[in-house]
């Protein structure tokens, strides 16, 4: 069966696109999560739709299943490890990684799965920095088509990735090309397809974030103009409990939109592990960073419990002073906040992430998270809150205390949006132990319980708790995603199990 | 990374260090996206994570190295790019330096290969025999089809013309009041292959108020023969240059080591590592301690343009993997050419290596064509009335690809501050770039200021 799919795709693509080398195998399997890793039965690198479609209908005919990714850059979620071991890794990133089309006039460029941050970033500039690509401050080697689809954001005023997506190309479980928007007009000439969401009949778009009903192979994605001038801010908070106010007060400013990043509220191990390896963790004391240590880090890196970080935008600079100001007053109201300028953060690398994520320029600076605790562990449990201080608060105090529950540090940054605040929270282990394998693992099952049982469900999960999350939905959820999973991929071929379906 | 070295491999302080190393990397796999060999090759032995692997397991056996381990370590350019991604911070380059050490020690070449190495080591860190040697290739051209397959490549290398100029121990005076005493690093082969670099640097730094000197017994840094695994080599150069600069530093004063290849650079600041069990180890610490690239020397004392009219130029910049990976020295250079009013552009997947590596295009010629064509193209994507680089391996390898003329960062600028047109640019059409904006745009931001035509602010 494997074979005879492995004969069929080398006839139609190649047999130099195959991949079954025992290291290509070992390595694709391989993952941050405490699941174990996942070898795949193979590695395929298409070159074009037509190559993309070639391989679902043979993968139809043979019963194969195959696993899509972009770039494989999804550290803590997944990486290019499969759902289950025996998949065939379908890696768009290796030869379908051109920007085909930048338009300088409607701000939108379209992009092939394997076109990562930085590509899209240093081809904006060498055409003349006239236009900026809402970067994460995750890998720049990741991909932007794959960020968008798992519903992945930036910072800027285009932070929600999917939503400043515009227009698809999708090869279908059943091996048949659709297009998405005002694309599925027949026929060539398409120039509304990038730049419409709304048109005739229903959004098909949603279809294929966070599911496996297809494979994308071409996007829209918008662009925004470079402004001119980008001034950062910043302030630290000294508690815990001040996440509450900052909360309160961040919602005014995005509701209005007075500032037009999103603000990013970052806690102390959050800010200082992306410099800093956790210093009280040694392979004799595998426990959570002390009250004493946590309070050191803060004073040697001049931070508090929390910081927030934003941008505004403008002619030059000196344009942004009237908005400096009333963002200093907005933050100084209690009297709690310490501001941090734009130029004493540029020299200070925790706050020049910030800097670069809302100036749309792709960087390594927060990678350095991962390495809080040796080991290799990262997983990322994000749920999120409503903007609203309290609820905020309750959810920081529940979480940091299943946190120390598992022995696990309590890292997290809220990225706060006008009602709604994404949580990103880092669980990093040493993924070699055991015992701290099955701590993360419990320590992740309980927060998503945890959260679910408050009412709250995840934006993004980690391939190991898709089924977790998927079996946490309402059972007319579950049953509407198999019905389309069956429609439009009724052999089962596309990614079966991830985001818990098929 | 689990390691499985004996105890009495351990007590071999190499390989401690080696094994430490090796027990940092957690395959994230960061660093596949970034590595040259990798992203041409998709084999995941021509990765830094697979050579880690393939490095644990040489090292962990008695036995001599596998031809085929040996053949997936040669492959890597040592650029470094990973570790600029690695989220793990794993120290690759002391690893792969390990590794070929090893190699070097245990494995046993073909002939015709140990032959090819061993001319080159001797060779290329003397400038005069080099020289000799360039004559000697350029009549060879001629009789290629008498001469060993492996030599061919080479001779292919010799750049057409070059203006050698090999710098005698000296003391260059400063131009008004001296404000610092610094020694250069004259270099081996980049006296042979461009000697207007050295003219230039210290033009420029005795403008500045600096006194130059290239002190008497300092030579090659040792990158050559390091990277090509050699490492006693290496370790004599090292001493030779760390005895001469301390001499000085303890006689006179030197207040910087001014390195002009950054590949040399990178060695240079690694002094205290490379000797770091050795008699000179503190010295050597110390040396490297004041090693500084000339870009980020100038940008700490600041430059004073020329009034002259010069035609505003654009600039591109193209980072050497030894100054953006190795030395992390990606900003002065940019800022100093700003700063005497060039255009300055990027170059599109910056982080990638051009195919120069030290010996790297001799070595392995068919993916230094691949890499050194890939560049070029990215290059002359930004349409550049000049292109600018701080390492002279980078300038040898470019210049036989890329269309636009190239100059070395600090022929640019002593020509800037008042120094001769840069040879390279002789006859060139030079073209007067529009002047920037009065406000320049966020200093994150590494091209021209935008302008209103795409949005409105």
């Amino acid at each position: 069966m494997a074979e005879a799919f492995f004969n069929e795709v080398a006839t139609a693509i190649g047999a130099e696109w195959i991949n079954r080398s025992e290291e290509t195998l070992r390595r694709y399997g391989e993952n941050t999560m405490p699941g174990g890793d996942r070898r795949p039965l193979g590695v395929v690198y298409p070159g074009s739709t037509a190559e993309v479609q070639a391989i679902v209908k043979a993968a139809n005919r043979h019963g194969v299943a195959l696993y899509p990714v972009s770039t494989g850059n999804n550290i803590g979620l997944g990486s290019r490890s499969a759902v289950h071991a025996g998949q065939v890794v379908l890696d768009l990133g290796r030869r379908m990684n051109r920007v085909l089309e930048i338009d300088e006039t409607l701000a939108f460029a379209v992009v092939e799965p394997g076109v990562s941050y930085q590509a899209m970033y240093d081809e904006l500039v060498r055409r003349g920095d006239k236009f900026m690509v809402d970067v994460t401050s995750g890998p720049p080697q990741g991909g932007m088509l794959g960020n968008a689809l798992d519903k992945g954001a930036g910072y800027g005023p285009y932070f929600d990735h999917f939503g400043f997506s515009c227009g698809m190309e999708v090869v279908l479980g059943n091996g048949e090309v659709l297009r998405t928007g005002d694309g599925a007009l027949a026929g060539s000439e398409l120039p509304n397809w990038h730049v419409s969401k709304y048109s005739f009949g229903p959004i098909l778009d949603g279809l294929f974030a966070q599911s496996n009903f297809g494979i994308v192979t071409r996007m829209g994605i918008w662009l925004l103009p470079r402004p001119p001038a980008v001034r950062s801010f910043h302030f630290t908070y000294p508690d815990d409990d001040d996440l509450g106010e900052i909360v309160d007060v961040c919602r005014a400013l995005k509701l209005s939109n007075f500032v037009p990043t999103l603000l990013r509220v970052a806690n102390d191990i959050y800010l200082c592990g992306s410099e800093h390896p956790s210093p009280d963790y040694s392979p004799s004391n595998r426990a959570p960073i002390s009250d004493a240590a946590r309070r050191a880090l803060r004073e040697k890196d001049g931070l508090g419990a929390w910081t927030v970080s934003g941008a505004f935008y403008g002619p030059s600079m000196a344009a942004l002073d009237p908005q400096i100001e009333r963002v200093r007053a907005a933050f100084g109201k209690s009297g709690k906040a310490t501001y941090i300028s734009h130029e004493e953060a540029l020299g200070f690398h925790a706050l020049q992430v910030a800097i670069n994520a809302c100036s749309g320029v792709p960087g390594v600076g927060e990678l350095g998270l991962l390495k809080w605790r040796p080991g290799g562990g990262n997983l990322w449990f994000l749920p999120g809150t409503p903007m609203v201080g309290s609820i905020a608060n309750e959810c920081q105090r529940m979480a940091r205390s299943i946190y120390a529950e598992h022995g696990m540090d309590y890292m997290i940054m809220n990225v706060c949006s006008a009602r709604f605040a994404r949580g990103l929270h880092v669980i990093t282990f040493d993924r070699e132990n055991p015992d701290e394998n099955t701590r993360a693992n419990a320590c992740y099952e309980a927060l998503a319980r945890a959260y679910a049982e408050r009412g709250i469900f995840v934006g993004r999960a980690p391939l190991d708790y898709h089924a977790l999350h998927m079996g946490q939905a309402m059972p007319a959820f579950r049953d509407s995603c198999t019905a389309i999973k069956a429609a439009l991929d009724p052999a089962g071929v596309i990614a079966p199990g991830r985001y818990g379906i098929g | 990374m689990q390691t499985d070295f004996t105890a009495e491999q351990l007590r071999d302080p190499a390989i401690r260090e080696a094994a430490d190393i090796l027990g940092t990397c957690v395959h994230y796999g960061f660093c596949t996206n970034t590595c040259p060999t990798y992203v041409l090759s998709r084999d995941e032995n021509e990765s830094p994570r697979g050579r880690i692997d393939l490095i644990r397991e040489m090292l962990e056996s008695e036995a001599p190295p596998k031809a085929q381990t040996v053949a997936h370590l040669d492959s890597c350019l040592s650029c470094l790019s990973c570790m600029t991604t690695c989220a793990a911070k794993v120290d690759y380059a002391h690893l792969i330096d390990r590794a070929r050490f090893h190699v070097e020690r245990r494995h046993r070449r073909p002939p015709a290969e140990r032959a090819l190495r061993a001319l080159l080591a001797f060779v290329l860190p003397r400038p005069r025999l080099f020289h000799a040697a360039l004559a000697l290739g350029r009549l060879g051209r001629h009789l290629q089809r008498l001469l060993p397959s492996r030599l061919r490549p080479l001779l292919a290398m010799i750049p057409e013309r070059t203006r050698a100029q090999i710098l005698a121990p000296q003391v260059f005076k400063a131009e008004g009041e001296s404000r610092t005493r610094v020694a250069l690093l004259a270099g081996c082969a980049q006296q042979v292959l461009d000697g207007n670099i050295n003219a230039a640097t210290i033009r420029l730094l005795t403008r500045h108020g600096c006194e130059v000197i290239v002190a008497a017994e300092a030579g090659c840094c040792g990158s050559l023969t390091l990277h090509m695994g050699r490492e006693d080599e290496a370790m004599a150069a090292a001493a030779a240059n760390v005895r001469s600069w301390m001499r000085e530093r303890r006689g006179e004063g030197l207040d910087a080591v001014i390195v002009n290849a950054s590949g040399c650079g990178t060695t240079v600041k690694d002094y205290g590592h490379l000797l770091g069990r050795t008699e000179l180890a503190g010295e050597a610490k110390e040396i490297a301690g004041i090693a500084r690239d000339v870009t980020e020397f100038l940008a700490g004392i600041g430059l004073r343009p020329a009034a002259p009219e010069r035609p505003r130029l654009r600039v591109t910049y193209h980072d050497a993997c030894s100054m953006q990976h190795g030395q992390c020295v990606t900003r002065p250079p940019r800022d100093l050419l700003r700063a005497v009013g060039f255009e300055v552009m990027d170059v599109p997947e910056k982080h990638f290596c051009c195919g120069s590596a030290g010996t790297y295009n001799l070595l392995q010629p068919a993916t230094a064509e691949t890499l050194g064509r890939r560049k070029a193209g990215h290059i002359d994507s930004t349409a550049p009335d000049v292109v600018a680089a701080g390492n002279i391996g980078c300038l040898t390898q470019l210049r036989r690809y890329v269309g636009a003329p190239m100059a070395h960062t600090v022929e640019l600028l002593d020509w800037a501050t008042g120094g001769p047109l840069p040879p390279a640019l002789a006859g060139a059409a030079l073209t007067n770039r529009p002047a920037p904006e009065p406000e320049e745009a966020t200093a994150a931001t590494s091209a021209p200021a935008p302008n209103d035509d795409a949005g409105f602010w």
